[in-house]
């Protein structure tokens, strides 16, 4: 077995992981929210993307934005929905209503999308990079990049822009933040259309790789999942670390034993870090 | 001294559940004002200055008018009462304790600049005021003192360019020697331009710097006068400030 195609597999993997996970990592820090719905927004991303691209003859850069609008906009009624719920952090409830969501977008999505499996090609995806005994596409730098620049440019606005501060400060207190006059609906409504945006983004990027099907989006919740709470609930650096070190994990695991118990073997590596570090590799809360 | 109120409430009644706990006719602090609210544990101190917010950490029903300079807060959510410069420093957590006093000052939104009377302190402004801050303005919040909480909460209220200030129980947790310069400086805001009302349990504290004073009892305002006159009232020398009346 190539130990550095594994790295490399690793190293892709891992930023996918990470982008994947980035919006439920801020939805989690500033909001305090879960969205069982996530894998299924994923899976819209995907789906508006291979549309545009296929049916509408798009071209793939364009198709990404607006499959981001519509992640912006299912993002945005999901949260208009259960506003009240957020507000009184009723979480059991988020939890349901994330999840009906989710099974509504499935449902939406066959009916709109067809059952069939789809190849959403790009002109990255297509094109092959041999490097002595070494093989990626474009797609997988195309990830790589988009990953760290997302994260480096979403670590900057956090730690440094008043947006930042604003979600910092609805994350720590939401009703302190009120008396510095902070209009907390408005902000738990950017946050979730926000992640809207950032899956789809993902989906555009990452789902070239595989074939993409209305059924998916349970692998992509639990991915998440695992990522977000390892890097420490609402910490982004938390995040991108954890997304790197489960894809590194994930590809040498099922290179080196079997890919049929890479999950399983996650789920292990997980209760063994947060019996060690409950708060997960980072403990910053707030986005940082 | 102006003789319009800056901040009127009227009928204002505050119920958690089936329990009212604060039911007051009338209520007002007129310009540069300095207004003490003063009573025993659960008279309803705290959760007078938070109805007139309409702000809470539970989920009472407020009901009643409050004016800001004769406009009507009462359907307003408490941010949109804050930017109309209506602000409250609450008891208890006061800061970002996550934030560095820096971030905590600069985090406030921007409040319109065209009310009357309302004064936008800069940052140089309140590190004047409070120099202590200065020093520390690195520090995280959850590093500070009380006093320096305090300092910071009364702050951040006044970079939002406050027209009138809600102040709950400022002294909590103070030494002695804090309680006074808190005190003071909020006089002296007062001096300067601003209008406060001020909620504290330290009586004796509270009426050497306060132009009245209001004293409620089971969420009820049971007297209310001058300073002056309400050291002689027997329900506050007796009860508040250890003094015999006969």
């Amino acid at each position: 077995m190539n130990f550095t195609q594994q790295l490399v597999n690793g190293i892709v993997l891992g930023h996918a992981y990470a982008l994947i996970a980035i919006g439920w990592t801020v939805l989690l820090g500033v909001a305090r929210l879960v969205n069982f719905g996530h894998g299924q927004m994923y899976m819209l991303g995907a789906f508006v993307t291979w549309y545009g691209v296929s049916r509408l003859g798009l071209p793939y850069f364009v198709a990404i934005p607006v499959a981001m609008l519509v992640g912006v906009a299912v993002g945005y009624v999901m949260q208009r929905v259960m506003l009240q719920l957020t507000l009184k952090q009723d979480l059991v409830s988020i939890m349901i209503v994330t999840l009906g969501f989710g099974y509504v977008l499935h449902g939406a999505a066959a009916l709109f999308f067809g059952s069939t499996g789809q190849i959403l090609e790009t002109p990255f995806s297509t094109k092959d990079i041999y490097w002595g005994d070494l093989w990626f596409t474009y797609q997988d730098i195309a990830i790589v990049i988009v990953a760290i620049l997302f994260f480096a440019v979403l670590k900057y606005v956090i730690d440094r822009t008043r947006i930042g501060r604003l979600a910092r400060m609805v994350a720590e207190d939401p009703q302190l933040a009120q008396l510095a006059g902070v209009n907390v609906r408005r902000v738990y409504l950017g946050v979730f259309a926000f992640e809207g945006a950032a899956v789809a983004l993902a989906a555009a990027l990452v789902a070239p790789r595989t074939p993409i099907l209305t059924s998916m989006g349970f692998d992509e919740v639990i991915i998440t999942f695992v990522v977000v709470v390892l890097g420490g609930i609402g910490s982004v650096t938390g995040s991108y670390v954890a997304g790197l070190a489960l894809g590194l994990f994930t590809a040498f695991f099922g290179a080196f034993v079997s890919p049929a118990y890479a999950t399983a073997a996650a789920f292990a590596v997980l209760i063994a870090v947060l019996v060690v570090r409950p708060g997960g590799l980072a403990v910053s809360p707030g986005g940082r | 001294m102006n003789t319009r109120p800056v901040l009127e409430a009227t009928n204002l009644r505050v119920a958690y559940g089936g329990n009212i706990a604060l039911d007051v006719p009338r209520i007002a602090v007129r310009e540069r004002e300095l207004v003490g609210v003063v009573g025993a544990n659960g008279a309803g101190k705290s959760t007078l200055v938070n109805g007139l917010l309409g702000w809470s950490r539970g989920s009472p029903k407020v009901s009643g008018k409050v004016m800001l300079d004769g406009k009507d807060m009462s359907r307003l959510p408490p941010h949109e009462r804050v930017k109309a410069g209506l602000l409250l420093i609450p008891e208890g957590k006061l800061v970002f304790t996550q934030m560095s006093v820096e971030e905590n000052l600069a985090a406030s939104v921007n409040a319109p600049h065209d009310g009357q009377g309302r004064r936008h302190y800069s940052i140089d402004d309140v590190y004047t005021l409070f120099p202590r801050l200065y020093e520390r303005r690195h520090h995280l919040g959850s590093q500070l003192s009380g006093g320096e909480r305090q300092m910071l909460g009364i702050a951040r209220a006044l970079r939002l360019g406050p027209r009138a200030l809600l102040l709950d129980e400022p002294s909590i947790g103070l030494a002695p020697r804090l309680v006074s310069t808190v005190l003071e400086t909020v006089r002296s805001l007062v001096d300067s331009g601003l209008t406060v009302l001020l909620v504290e349990q330290n009586v004796r504290a509270a009426i050497e710097v306060v132009d009245r004073l209001v004293l409620l009892e089971r969420g009820r305002i049971i007297a209310e006068g001058p300073a002056s006159e309400m050291r002689d009232d027997p329900r506050i020398a007796e009860a508040y400030l250890g003094a015999h009346v006969a």
